[in-house]
């Protein structure tokens, strides 16, 4: 294949116009829905590693960012921890979570693990109601900010900014190599991957467990950018909106997911009178893509550049040497 | 302490029905479809508003029930099913379900509002403690939908078709059987039952838009803990959850009754993966 200048320009672009966005928009509100996007797509860019290509149907993710919103406002709020260290742990505490609940729920088919982290979602937001003294009830608690540089809505845009491309360049690296077409061989095979020594278990478990980290991450960035947080929040609703960002965009593609989850949190937000409807869309979307394009809107335009680029189909035409099959066939005198 | 066993074979009965409701999908269609638990939201909100708001007659209120829930199985596996079923990829059919059912919750919650409002007398009973009708009502029409559907699986053709087809559909076809028809049929049949649980189960749980994703995820694991094909599995699994539920809210308050269910779950799937009743072992390949 040839290496061509087009993607890596178009990501180039796309990341110039991103850390600049702040000095093109002035208004702050529009800045705050970038934020919110950013903070999404640091869970969403995982748990695409996740459902896109490992086919794991998680739908519990909402569980782990609750989790980590939590940790961060309790370590960097209540212990008076440094937020940096705090978002790190809350990571960290999601982590071994994603852990306990990924040891004997990834041993389930299919739609056993969804209703799984289903239920896991729904403890986790039932649980947070109920544990007063830890998590305030449905009162909430406010979240920290960050330090100096990262306290103006601004600067807090470009810690985001630099967390999400940095995990965006991780699972980029993730997907393009050997543990990439490892999630993509369980996925599409489960029996023919593990004829060819990929480790089922381990490897989901481990992409389990890494997109644990960052939904913990993206939870304490999530408590900071609302700056206060209730159970209410964390809706199983939410988790419906990661899942149908991925599809859309097209499972086993990095930048789609980007481009759905941009979308689906920038229309509800910008077009008010939708908000009210915000899920009923969002699962209205999902059974259309299902339905007509299940490969989502990334395959679709793979598709498109395909055709337009219009490259040859590569056939090599081979002439058979009639006169050596002669040869070869001719009964021996 | 007997309201605390009544209520909790009362809701065991209810999460019964909903397995049962699983298993008749399941049965034609090898698809678990995430919307099951909507019909009795559907069937339930459906009646109050026929019969509260708009005061049309008790039975006149059950038949529109049972119509509701037979259309929404029916659109349910004409939308969501039958292309993906077609298309034979096991992750579609999650998600297209998925993407129904929140729709439907949500338009429910956009219509009727987000709070439980109450469901009607069905019986002209005395309010009557720990034998009131709305603990026994769902316990015996879950034991009455067990028999009923295995007289059904056993003695009519219909059920056979569609044991048949859970056996082998492909076989099925071969034989000349309408598997398109069948499937379409056990989805209007498990509308209709859905429903049915809902009136049944109203007074318990009142008219509520939440009711179905609840609902949903414990019939599932009164299902997995029974084994799925069973209806006697159904029924037991549906009495074990809704036992512990109810003990547990009794001794350790509400908020953990989803933890001990899901740890329930878990806990039988490593030990014993095909369900108590179940004899098919889950095959991923």
């Amino acid at each position: 294949m040839k290496h061509s200048l087009v993607r890596p320009g178009i990501v180039a672009v796309f990341t110039v116009f991103a850390a600049l966005l702040p000095y093109i928009t002035g208004n702050l509100y529009y800045l705050h829905v970038a934020t919110v996007i950013g903070v999404y797509w640091v869970l969403i860019a995982t748990l695409n590693l996740l459902v896109g290509f490992t086919g794991q149907l998680s739908v519990g993710h909402v569980g782990l960012l609750a989790i980590g919103a939590y940790a961060f406002c309790l370590l960097a709020g209540g212990q008076g921890w440094n937020p940096f260290i705090a978002l790190l742990a809350g990571g960290g505490v999601c982590a071994v979570i994603g852990l306990l609940l990924g040891l004997p729920s990834l041993r389930l088919p299919g739609f056993y693990f969804a209703m799984a982290t289903l239920a896991f979602g729904l403890i986790v937001s039932e649980l947070a109601q109920a544990e007063q003294w830890l998590t305030n009830g449905s009162v909430g608690m406010p979240a920290p900010s960050f330090p100096a540089p990262f306290d103006t809505p601004w600067g807090f845009y470009w810690l985001v900014f630099g967390i999400a491309a940095f995990i965006t360049w991780m699972t980029a690296n993730l997907a393009r190599f050997m543990w990439g077409r490892a999630m993509v061989a369980l996925r599409d095979s489960t029996v023919a991957a593990s004829s060819v020594a990929i480790p089922i278990y381990w490897t989901k478990l481990i992409v389990f467990v890494f997109s644990g980290f960052t939904a913990g991450v993206a939870g304490g960035l999530y408590a900071t950018s609302q700056s206060y947080i209730t159970p209410d929040a964390f809706i199983v609703n939410l988790g419906i909106y990661f899942f149908v960002a991925i599809v859309i965009g097209g499972r086993g593609v990095i930048i789609g997911p980007f481009i759905g989850a941009a979308v689906l949190a920038a229309i509800p937000e910008l077009v008010g009178p939708l908000a009210k409807y915000g899920t009923f869309f969002y699962g209205f979307i999902l059974l259309v893509v299902v339905l007509v394009l299940p490969g989502g809107f990334g395959e679709l335009i793979n598709t498109l550049v395909e055709k337009l680029r219009r490259t040859p189909q590569s056939s090599t035409h081979i002439e058979p040497d009639l006169e050596q099959l002669r040869t070869a066939i001719r009964p021996r005198a | 302490m007997l309201l605390v066993i009544i209520s909790g074979l009362a809701l065991g009965g209810l999460y019964g029905m909903t397995a049962l409701v699983y298993n008749v999908m399941y049965s034609t269609s090898k698809v678990l479809s995430f919307g099951t638990g909507q019909f009795a939201m559907v069937g339930g909100i459906c009646t109050a508003w026929l019969v509260l708001d708009l005061h049309w007659p008790l039975w006149l209120g059950f038949v529109a029930c049972l119509a509701s829930g037979a259309a929404f199985g029916w659109l349910s596996e004409v939308i969501a099913v039958r292309r993906i079923v077609a298309a034979s990829d096991e992750h579609l059919w999650v998600l297209s379900t998925l993407a129904l059912s929140t729709m439907v919750q949500e338009a429910m919650s956009i219509w009727w509002g987000t709070d439980p409002t109450p469901f009607p007398r069905v019986l002209p009973q005395e309010f009557a403690g720990a034998f009131d009708q709305k603990f026994w009502l769902p316990l015996v029409l879950a034991v009455a939908m067990a028999v009923g559907l295995e007289q059904f699986y056993r003695r009519s053709m219909t059920g056979k078709l569609f044991i048949a087809m859970s056996e082998d559909a492909f076989a099925a076809r071969a034989r000349g059987v309408s598997t398109d028809r069948m499937r379409s049929l056990s989805y209007v049949l498990a509308g209709i039952l859905g429903a049915m649980s809902g009136f049944a189960g109203g007074q318990l749980t009142f008219a509520d838009f939440a009711l179905g994703t609840a609902l949903g995820l414990s019939g599932f694991i009164a299902l997995a803990v029974g084994g799925i094909g069973s209806s006697v599995g159904a029924l037991v699994g549906g009495a074990i959850l809704g036992m512990l539920t109810s003990l547990t809210t009794h001794y350790f308050g509400a908020q953990y009754q989803k933890t001990i269910a899901i740890g329930l779950l878990i806990l039988l799937l490593v030990v014993r993966p095909q369900g108590l009743f179940g004899t098919t072992r889950v095959r991923q390949v």
